[in-house]
């Protein structure tokens, strides 16, 4: 099981900046369009998670209208880091719901830790001088209390 | 009807029996008598804008200027309005008067609304997220609607 370290905001911003492309809409930040400074102020005041997965970060976002629910996040290619998260959110937060926004090159990670397809965003994320659509990706939990 | 920026004196407007966050709130008619109504702040960062009707209110808020979007929020007092008029005017000013590309917001089916109202101002059902809010004692599905403006 990959290890989750908790990072403060200013310390997720430094991670984002050095994970490049695969940071770009993390938890609806863009360390492209964003400055680090910009970056820490809209993980706080989004109450964002940040933890580092090995040589990933993984986060989430808690749904304000739905605390079982969370909006997760990775930087990572592979599945290992979405479970290691999904494991912690579950067993410590009792999170039962979780969605993931993310584009159609990302979604691997996600759907090989069990999420499902829910829908499309068309035209939801701007990069590279083009539009791009976002898939939304959920998976439920029973919950366990 | 024509929407018109928000004044302090409009603040009794900003609150009423809807479910908090709706694309389209319409009054719920069997609200909790001892539930509070739902509030929505009055506008404070840029990110924000806030307009009213005479019997209605609508919040474009989490605007994001580089990805051109923003997700939007109606209130209106009674449901005799003019909900079709309003999502014209909600759409025509998030298109044209803020030059965004998409808007977007959350629908709950749960509360019946009036889809066939979203779907003439040009909005479309996107995804369905499960348990995405709680209502009447239980967590409820919600969808995800939106437009673009194809320019």
């Amino acid at each position: 099981m990959t290890d989750l370290r908790p990072l403060s905001p200013a310390e997720a911003a430094q991670g984002l900046r050095r994970a490049g492309d695969a940071a770009r809409g993390f938890l609806g930040t863009d360390p492209v369009t964003q400055n680090d400074a910009l970056l820490a102020r809209e993980l706080t005041r989004r109450e964002a998670q940040v933890y580092a997965a090995g040589g990933a970060l993984v986060g989430c976002v808690p749904n304000r209208a739905q605390p079982r629910q969370a909006y997760v996040s990775s930087t990572s290619a592979g599945p290992e880091p979405v479970r290691a998260l999904l494991g912690h959110l579950t067993t410590y937060q009792r999170r039962t719901s979780f969605v993931a926004l993310v584009p159609e090159e990302g979604a691997a990670a996600f759907l090989g830790a069990g999420f499902a397809h829910s829908g499309v965003l068309p035209g939801h994320h701007y990069a590279g001088h083009a539009f791009h659509d976002l898939l939304v990706l959920v998976k439920e939990e029973p919950c366990r209390s | 009807m024509k929407l018109r920026g928000y004044r302090g004196t409009d603040r009794g407007l900003l609150s009423g029996p809807w479910l908090a966050g709706e694309l389209l709130g319409l009054p719920i008619g069997d609200w909790p008598a001892l539930a509070e109504p739902t509030a929505v702040p009055p506008p404070t960062g840029d990110d924000e804008e806030l307009c009213v009707t005479d019997d209605a209110f609508v919040r474009y808020t989490a605007i994001d200027w580089v990805h051109r979007r923003a997700r939007v929020e109606i209130g209106v007092h009674s449901p005799l309005s003019d909900v079709d008029t309003l999502l014209a005017r909600a759409v025509e000013h998030g298109f044209t008067g803020l030059n965004l590309r998409r808007l977007h917001g959350w629908v709950t089916p749960v509360t019946r609304p009036d889809t066939e109202a979203l779907t003439a101002a040009g909005f479309r059902r996107e995804a369905v997220v499960p348990a995405a809010t709680w209502f009447d004692g239980a967590p409820a599905a919600r969808e995800i609607w939106g437009t673009i403006r194809h320019d």
